[in-house]
């Protein structure tokens, strides 16, 4: 016998002064707690749970209605099995570095320290694969900040750190010019990876999680690929043109969490 | 009978007369686990409704042999955390500020007695994360290891959380002060301890 047993019996009515009983609780004190005082908890309890509520054939008229609404690409996207979704996120971002980033690699890449290129690959693309994880899989949702907030923040700061440290001599030589162009560059390779993420996300009103994750993972995307494409290491241009993608595109995504909010 | 997890398997395939028997199934329960917490029954409709579209949404990844009960109580959870983020709320300020003073019981199935009602405000009282397992357990029908895949736990702390709960709820009932385990009671025992 175990809890569950137990209590099904509480609720039946039929809880017999068995051996079986007896045994169960000699092991799980809490549900010796049930028993305490002529079984006045477990009885309690038990005619709480009977208290039977018919469901609602208004309600399921309602939620027809809203299942009906359920047509059309973004539908047909968003309930694409988790494991599709997270392929096609993560590819598309793979996709951005691998054109923006690696077929046209900085000028200076010869010298680029392999140590450094390893690590910060290493770092970036795990980060960009636990932002779509922790995004798009279902799990159980805690607090804001203890769920997704470090994370958010740990991902802004990591290029604003490399932004102190260029990674060749020539790099530390150029100026602040061109951050635009670069910023433009980033944001325009990781606008199919956000435009995937927003036809992905499953609620009708975007959440905080999705806006800190998602922000997370473009920022990250576009910061690894413009890393491995522009050769400027001047900290001006660096912090203008590249660390600011992560801050813009959290600021899009709380934009469009607000629209979606004032649609709902 | 169908189980529940062949009626998902049925509604997955196609068979949507099976997306009714689930809803009739599990809207009641989910309306309750919903109603205790919130301001108002349409609220707590709207949040039942919203599990449902995301149980349509997500019925591709319903792998066989996986129970449906967690699943859908732990969407249904995170939409009610949801909710109570977006308003800027607590489950604690919604319960110790709103819902005993005038508490939203939940649909109306059936009369309820005073022991009933004892109980429910009994339930009210305790710390939300006590109340939760407990709730889920009695009322959801989810076994403890259920319970702790739908609530993101391991079974032990789950179990531990709904002993706390019950020797405060049975102190509660009882009008007595616990015996162990160091959970205050509302009224103080005569020796003045806890």
């Amino acid at each position: 016998m175990d809890c569950a047993e137990i209590r099904d019996a509480f609720v039946n009515g039929t809880v017999p002064p068995s051996p079986a009983v007896h045994a169960h609780l000699e092991t799980c004190s809490h549900c010796r707690e049930l028993f305490e005082h002529d079984a006045e908890l477990g009885r309690s309890l038990a005619s709480q749970a009977t208290l039977a509520v018919p469901p609602s054939e208004e309600l399921f008229g309602e939620l027809e209605t809203r299942l009906a609404d359920e047509t059309g690409l973004r539908a047909w996207l968003r309930s694409r099995p988790t494991r599709l979704r997270f392929l096609l996120v993560a590819l598309t971002a793979l996709c951005a570095v691998a054109v923006g980033g690696w077929l046209n690699r900085r000028s200076d890449f010869a010298a680029y320290p392999d140590a450094r290129l390893m690590v910060l690959l290493g770092l970036y693309l795990l980060g960009i694969l636990l932002a779509f994880e922790k995004e798009l899989f279902l799990s159980v949702r805690r607090a804001a900040f203890a769920d997704y907030g470090w994370f958010l923040l740990g991902a802004l700061a990591l290029p604003f750190v490399l932004a102190l440290a260029p990674a060749t001599d020539a790099s530390r030589a150029a100026g602040p010019e061109g951050a635009l162009g670069c910023f433009s560059y980033g944001a325009l390779l990781t606008l199919p990876t956000a435009a995937l993420l927003w036809a992905f996300d499953r609620d009708d009103e975007l959440s905080l999680r999705t806006v800190c994750l998602s922000a997370a993972a473009l920022g990250l995307s576009a910061n690894l690929l413009l890393e491995l494409h522009c050769s400027n290491g001047n900290f001006r241009h660096v912090l203008l043109g590249h660390a600011s993608l992560g801050v813009a595109w959290l600021i899009a995504w709380a934009l469009t969490r607000r629209i979606s909010r004032a649609r709902v | 009978m169908r189980t529940d997890e062949e009626l998902m398997a049925a509604y997955i395939s196609g068979e949507k007369a099976a997306f009714r028997e689930l809803f009739q199934r599990y809207s009641p329960l989910l309306l309750r686990a919903m109603a205790r917490d919130l301001r108002s029954p349409e609220e707590a409709n709207d949040l039942v409704q919203q599990t449902f579209l995301h149980l349509h949404r997500s019925r591709l990844d319903f792998e066989p042999g996986r129970k449906l009960k967690p699943w859908i109580f732990t969407i249904a959870l995170n939409l009610k955390r949801e909710y109570f983020r977006r308003s800027k709320r607590r489950y604690e300020t919604s319960l110790e500020d709103d819902r005993i003073a005038e508490p939203y019981e939940g649909p109306r199935g059936q009369e309820k007695s005073d022991a009933a009602r004892e109980t429910e405000r009994a339930l009210s009282a305790l710390p939300p994360d006590h109340r939760e397992v407990i709730e889920l357990h009695w009322f959801g029908g989810l076994s403890f290891p259920e319970v702790a895949e739908a609530v993101g736990s391991t079974v032990a702390a789950v179990k531990v959380r709904a002993h706390r709960g019950y020797v405060a709820l049975r102190a509660r009932l009882g009008d007595e002060a616990p015996e162990h385990d160091g959970i205050p009671a509302t009224k103080p025992s005569p020796e003045g301890s806890h």
